[in-house]
């Protein structure tokens, strides 16, 4: 009897109080849910992102005096990047201590602006803006956070579980950086029934700690045993309650896991000794087709760049090359072997929030080219929403990397084993160029840059293949008469 | 012009229809969500007063539009050195360098034309009467950069100006060459039908944007060159003899070609009023509030007024530089001076064919560089036991090169 009216008790007692702390969790911001401390020290000041990518601005004037009493907003200097002025003003109550600039010079974003003895509480993301602390850890988190959840799919060019335990990690080493996490943790993770309390203080978990998968992203039961799980896996990381912000010191980060497969797999190339040979094409000839094209079709869809076509020309290339498509095998060093795929399967570099990844459009020599402009299309946009299948990123017999997108002229790209070539297609730019009544005219150019396995291709034979794909680019209908 | 009788207006009313700062027009200021001014006087110290009365004591989350017009006038950046970027011998009613180096200004000349510094960011801007000033102060929670200048190209394109768009620099200017022949989104404000990657011909500026930006308001103003008669002589105020000899920290103004839309001033006033109201108004249609010399009754107004018109904020708020005829082969003697704050902190006299030599005086230490009224009186004060001939010589130098102030204090 008395055991079940102390628990009914409990029961009402927790249950009122879980009501009131998420009814006080959901009126304020969840941000509010800080922890203050009283911090009686002097701590270096950042200057703030100001915006527009700047990285330094000039001090104009202070508004204080080492030794002056500041407010929270109160105006502190006022700086000056090309067409702005700003105002900086103080996010603490406090005392200033010391100047790091002197008017007229050039302050820079991210490095202390002032010394401030600090009288107020301050909250999390003001920590932020004092040294050591600024978010460097969030974006990290962020792709933590996403990565977990695509993890299971992509094998990211192995390497993934290791990146996998280390992504849970960071994820649970940081609860004190909860707030800027976009995840609900906060809100909701106290949402249990007082059997899963139960069960919570018996395991000795914090249930703040527990992903809940229920309704309203209530912690159940299964969540705290795996929970538990995940836990005995890592190593125990002690609690940091009273960590004190660093002051300038370097920060360690363990790889994502895009770029733990990216340096497992780069490694590897280390082995592969590269040549570069580089050739300028003039593509004024395929910029008017496009240009006639994507007229006639008024629908983005049908939107073609020069890629697919540079794409298309690479492998009408390799038929009378194919020595370049082909895979070696080095598994026994005494007996190296060439394994001349019949597939082309070109790997196209995509730009990703997380990184680089390489999706793989498989047969291109059966492709037309508006084929390759929507495969093109349809992969990226799997990247950049990070929908990639392992079968996906596997099995590219031949890269290519349109680094133009971003820019760059001549680039050096890294063959991936085990294809022995890739070739790197810069952006193009109009120069004066003479013809052949050595009048001047303006051509378009662009830069094609191609890696070759040394051990396995001659530059004669690299040249070649990159010549006729020149050609083939410089003029679109010689394309045509090769195409299957 | 109708603008400028608009502009004069307040000049001739008498005193009955003159009109007074009320406290109403205050309190709408305090809680009005959007705002629409437009300023009677072509005074560039009170338009910029106005204009930074407005940016501190607005509400918070209200936005402003305020629109003014400029009696000839040069405006320099909060951080620039007026020495650098304006041809200061051509500002004063009495010029001496105009009529002997520069011949072809003589008739055209303009007379008296105010030297302001504002409190903005940026480069120098030449204002008159055919060139129309935009603000728009907002939250800076929700200001961009772009944001504004798109609303007056989108004014601009309503008025059939279809060249116009917003560059990477946040300016507005108008594409020139042919007509290209890809489809073009109307609705993007930063492309044209005769924008291409190869212009034959640069793209002429119309307008150039500046920006303040405190916790929690942001500025953003702008010019807008409608029809202005002068932009033949542009190019000579804002060209320093002094640029080969000064080297200087600050901003350095970013020179563009410029060009006139050809538009009346009203009718692009009228446009922005639409666009602005369009944006921020719910009923898409603001309330037009005229401002002018009545709200120098108001303190804060005043008090900015005569912090814009006083000779120690024009000059004394420039960053250090150096000066040095040391470019100058005809020179027999070397002179250096290193300003701060627009005062003389150091000099040296260096004879370039013998080893005399002559510090700066020591009481001529932190002499204001805009107070010398004369080099050839004031050179021998300042450097002892230098030879008479050198030292005219040199002051005829620096009288091209740091020409002496004509102006006296409040001169509105």
């Amino acid at each position: 009897m008395a055991t079940a009216l102390s628990a009914l008790r409990y029961a009402i007692r927790s249950r009122t109080i879980n009501l009131h702390y998420t009814a006080l969790l959901k009126s304020s911001q969840y941000r509010a849910f800080h922890v203050s401390r009283r911090v009686d020290v002097v701590k270096p000041f950042l200057l703030a992102d100001i915006g527009e990518g700047i990285t330094e601005c000039q001090l104009i004037q202070w508004f204080v005096q080492p030794g002056a009493r500041v407010e929270q907003f109160d105006k502190l200097c006022e700086v000056q990047s090309d067409k702005a002025s700003v105002e900086i003003t103080s996010p603490f109550d406090g005392v200033i201590k010391k100047l790091y600039y002197d008017p007229d010079d050039m302050a820079i974003t991210g490095k202390p602006l002032v010394d401030i003895d600090i009288q107020s509480e301050i909250s999390e993301e003001d920590e932020a803006k004092l040294a050591g602390g600024e978010g460097e850890a969030s974006p990290a988190d962020e792709g933590e956070a996403k990565m977990s959840s695509g993890q299971q799919e992509m094998e990211a060019q192995g390497g993934a579980e290791a990146g996998m335990a280390e992504a849970k990690e960071v994820k649970s080493d940081t609860p004190r950086l909860a707030a800027r996490r976009p995840t609900s943790k906060s809100d909701h993770g106290t949402l249990a029934t007082p059997a899963v309390r139960h069960l919570t203080k018996e395991l000795d978990v914090n249930i703040g700690d527990v992903e809940g998968t229920g309704r309203d992203g209530r912690v159940l039961k299964e969540d705290v045993h795996r929970h538990v799980s995940l836990k005995s896996q890592k190593p125990e990381t002690p609690e940091p309650s009273a960590k004190a912000p660093k002051t300038r010191e370097d920060k360690r980060a363990p790889l994502t896991p895009v770029q733990s497969g990216m340096f497992k797999l780069m490694t590897r190339s280390l082995n592969i000794p590269h040549f570069l040979y580089t050739c300028a094409a003039d593509v004024s000839a395929l910029t008017a087709l496009r240009k006639k094209l994507s007229g006639a079709n008024k629908s983005t869809e049908q939107k073609l760049t020069h890629l697919p076509f540079i794409i298309k020309a690479v492998s009408l290339a390799l038929q009378q090359h194919p020595l370049l498509n082909a895979s070696l095998d080095t598994k026994d060093p005494k007996k190296p072997e060439l394994v001349y795929k019949g597939a082309h399967n070109f790997g196209f570099g995509a730009d990703t929030p997380h990184g680089l990844m390489v999706p793989v459009i498989r047969n291109v020599q059966d492709l037309s080219i508006v084929e390759i402009a929507v495969q093109l299309r349809e992969l990226s946009e799997k990247a950049r929403n990070n929908k990639l299948a392992p079968f996906d990123l596997r099995d590219a017999t031949f890269t290519i990397s349109n680094i133009g997108s971003v820019g760059g002229g001549v680039v050096a790209p890294v063959i991936s084993e085990p294809q022995v070539a890739i070739v790197g297609i810069g952006r193009s730019k109009v120069v004066p160029a003479f013809d052949e009544n050595e009048e001047l005219v303006r051509k378009e150019e662009l830069t094609l840059s191609w890696s070759a396995d040394h051990r396995v291709v001659d530059g004669a034979e690299c040249a070649r293949c990159a010549e006729r794909v020149r050609s083939m680019i410089e003029d679109p209908a010689s394309m045509m008469v090769n195409m299957r | 012009m109708i603008t400028w009788n608009r502009a004069y207006r307040g000049a001739h009313l008498s005193l009955s229809q003159r009109r007074w700062l009320s406290k109403l027009t205050l309190e709408r200021l305090a809680t009005r969500p959007v705002q629409s001014y437009i300023s009677t006087s072509n005074n560039p110290y009170l338009n910029l007063s106005l204009e930074h009365y407005l940016l501190q004591k607005s509400s918070p989350e209200s936005t402003i539009l305020l629109l003014y017009v400029n009696r000839p006038s040069i405006i320099i950046g909060r951080n620039q050195n007026p020495w650098l970027e304006v041809n200061l011998s051509l500002l004063s009613p009495a010029p001496r360098a105009a009529t002997n180096s520069e011949p072809e200004l003589a008739g055209s000349f303009l007379g008296a034309v105010d030297l302001v510094r504002r409190r903005s960011g940026g480069g120098t801007v030449f204002h008159d009467e055919g060139n129309v000033n935009w603000t728009v102060i907002c939250s800076s929670k929700t200001f961009t950069r772009d944001k504004h200048a798109e609303m007056v190209t989108r004014a601009l394109r309503s008025l059939g100006v279809e060249r116009a768009r917003v560059n990477e620099r946040h300016d507005i200017v108008l594409d020139q060459g042919e007509r290209g022949g890809d489809v073009v989104d109307g609705a993007d404000m930063h492309v044209t039908p005769f924008t291409r990657q190869n212009a034959a011909s640069r793209p002429l500026k119309v307008s150039g944007s500046a920006y303040k930006l405190t916790r929690q308001r942001a500025l953003h103003h702008g010019t807008c060159l409608l029809s202005s008669p002068n932009l033949n002589v542009i190019p000579h105020y804002l060209h320093s003899p002094s640029k080969p000899f000064m080297s200087a920290r600050g901003v350095e103004s970013v020179s563009s070609p410029v060009g006139n839309i050809l538009l009346e001033n009203e009718e692009f006033m009228g446009a922005v009023q639409k666009q602005f109201a369009v944006m921020y108004s719910e009923s898409r249609a603001t309330e037009l509030q005229e401002v002018g010399l009545e709200w120098l009754e108001n303190e804060t107004v005043g008090k900015g007024y005569d912090e814009l018109n006083s000779l120690d904020w024009t000059y004394l708020q420039t960053p250090q530089f150096n000066v040095s005829n040391a470019a100058d082969a005809l020179a027999s003697t070397d002179v250096q001076f290193t300003v701060r704050n627009g005062t003389i902190t150091a000099g040296v006299l260096r004879s370039r064919n013998n080893s005399a030599f002559s510090q700066l005086g020591e009481d001529s230490v932190g002499t204001r560089l805009h107070e010398i009224a004369a080099w050839s009186t004031a050179l021998p004060r300042m450097f002892t036991g230098v030879d008479r001939a050198e030292c005219d010589k040199l002051a005829t130098w620096l009288e091209s090169v740091l020409p002496p102030s004509h102006k006296t204090a409040g001169h509105s």
